[in-house]
């Protein structure tokens, strides 16, 4: 166990020598690397911090019902059935809130600061409405079940106008949904990209160093004493490589952050991208330095067999 | 210690390097192998070096099989030999000692423990002074020394030198042959491939090689020249 850690110590010790050993193009293939890393990564982040906001969206379809402000309160409050006919006829269910338009004013006043605004205005400008939030719909395709049922109320008497809420939340699911996957497409393109390069460079170590090789199994070296140099330089490369992607990540942030908070104070948010936590971090770092080792591997075993 | 039965060497169907060849090599015994150029000296250390498998016939060295050999077993029948090739083969990317301490290092030994006898091994062939040098300011027959010690530096039990005094001056020949000649009294075994007729004229043993068949085996200088 001991001979094993010291000859690790010494593939590492060799590894590291390679790293600063003049001429040997070593950090411009970190930097190859770091190019075709970073841009999964600046898509990783950004879905991640998108992530949670989707989540706390509903995705149920919610339908708003405002009626016309010469509807009498009577009539307004008798449409509730005939609501409820219209959703069950869809084969579906839902929940029905009726909104008065002074609990709609008080509403407003409350969480859009426009109190002052519409204090001045000296009249309720909202209408009685009613909010129906369905179940059972959150397939994309019960969009058309959701626009068929948003029509027929719109028919009913007394009613103005039909909003369908979420259904941009949906597009928005969906929307990162499709992301996701032309991201992983993206990181598994990238990845053949950073394995082809680090194959390449430890092919072209390999081949520099093919005479101390030769000595080295003259002397009684085994394969592996030979070939752990090369596996730790293709997992320091892809190391190298991954933390250089992450910095340049995060100091994109910046002054993407300064465009993002001033567009998300427009919708009242505090919303700001944030660099990956410790563990994602951590996560990608093991990728990148797995990828060259993967790299440095199928280049050791190809080119060493060539060599015997 | 090293055993011949029967063995054959074919690189294409008119290469023929062995043909047919006999011979054994006792423990501790000092030996020199001859004969013109081409006629299967080299190919006949390589095979005892597991460099080069017989197509016929067996070569056991230490009791194992070569031609059995499996890949996994050639390092470590390599570590109890001491390999002096033609060609120095040193390292340039590195010092003298570093070079000397690679078997050291390949066998797990502590840098500390390799450095120790790294530098005790240049001692013993006259270039501890050289320790620090790198190989290309060394002179041809200091390179071929430093090849010597880093052979010995794992106190091999069989040490084999192909022309270990080729393109070196008498003097440069001599000291290389003298560090050669120590090891031998210590009682490791050593065969040496050469064509120096002086050195023959003063050897114990010599194998004669022609056209790949040990043509004479003996203890005089007829067997030397291939005329016994």
């Amino acid at each position: 166990m001991r001979i094993w850690l010291r000859q690790h110590g010494y593939a590492l010790n060799a590894a590291l020598r390679h790293l600063f050993k003049p001429r040997s193009g070593f950090w411009l293939n970190v930097l190859v690397v770091a190019v075709a890393l970073a841009l999964p990564f600046a898509g990783l982040t950004i879905l991640e911090n998108v992530r949670p906001i989707s989540e706390q969206l509903a995705v149920e379809p919610e339908i708003s019902i405002f009626l016309s402000m010469n509807t009498p309160r009577e009539e307004a409050t008798a449409l509730a059935p005939q609501i409820r006919r219209i959703v069950q006829d869809a084969h579906g269910t839902g929940k029905l809130e009726f909104v008065s338009r002074e609990s709609a004013l008080h509403a407003l006043k409350d969480k859009s600061g426009l109190a002052d605004a519409v204090t001045a205005l000296g009249r309720n400008p909202l209408p009685d409405g009613y909010v129906l939030k369905l179940v059972g719909f959150q397939q994309a395709h019960d969009a058309t079940h959701v626009d068929m049922i948003a029509m027929q109320l719109k028919a009913l008497p007394g009613v103005e106008f039909v909003q369908v809420d979420s259904a941009w939340v949906k597009r928005l699911a969906a929307l990162l949904h499709v992301l996701r996957l032309a991201l992983l497409f993206l990181a598994i393109t990238l990845s053949v990209v950073v394995v082809t390069v680090v194959f390449n460079t430890i092919r072209l170590q390999v081949m520099s160093q093919c005479e101390e090789i030769e000595v080295s199994r003259l002397v009684g070296a085994t394969d592996a004493f030979i070939c752990r140099p090369f596996y730790y330089t293709g997992a320091l490369l892809g190391l190298g490589a991954g933390g250089i992607a992450l910095g340049v990540v995060a100091l994109m942030l910046q002054p993407l952050n300064s465009a993002v908070v001033d567009f998300a104070r427009l919708y009242a948010s505090e919303f700001r991208l944030a660099p990956l936590g410790m563990l994602a971090t951590g996560s990608l770092l093991a990728v990148s330095a797995g990828l060259g080792l993967i790299g440095s591997l199928l280049s050791v075993q190809r080119h060493l067999a060539r060599l015997s | 210690m090293i055993e011949f039965q029967h063995v054959s060497k074919q690189y294409a169907k008119d290469a023929t390097a062995l043909s047919d060849v006999t011979l054994s090599v006792a423990k501790g015994e000092l030996v020199y192998l001859s004969g013109p150029s081409g006629a299967g000296k080299s190919t006949l250390l390589k095979m005892i070096a597991a460099i080069e498998r017989p197509s016929g016939g067996t070569v056991q060295v230490n009791g194992q099989d070569i031609g059995k050999l499996k890949a996994s077993g050639l390092p470590y029948l390599r570590r109890n030999l001491g390999l002096i090739l033609q060609q120095q083969r040193l390292l340039f990317d590195r010092n003298v000692l570093a070079n000397v301490m690679l078997p050291l290092l390949v066998s797990g030994a502590t840098r500390v423990d390799a450095e120790k006898r790294a530098r005790a091994a240049l001692d013993k062939v006259g270039l501890l002074d050289k320790a620090a040098s790198q190989p290309l300011s060394l002179s041809g027959g200091e390179q071929q020394r430093v090849t010597i010690a880093r052979a010995i530096v794992n106190r091999p039990q069989i040490i084999l030198a192909d022309e270990p005094t080729a393109n070196l001056d008498r003097i440069s020949a001599g000291k290389v042959l003298d560090a050669l000649k120590a090891f031998h009294t210590v009682g490791v075994t050593c065969v040496i491939s050469t064509h120096d007729e002086q050195i023959l004229d003063n050897a114990s043993r010599v194998i004669y090689l022609k056209q790949g068949r040990a043509a004479a085996n003996g203890w005089n200088n007829d067997t030397a020249r291939g005329t016994a």
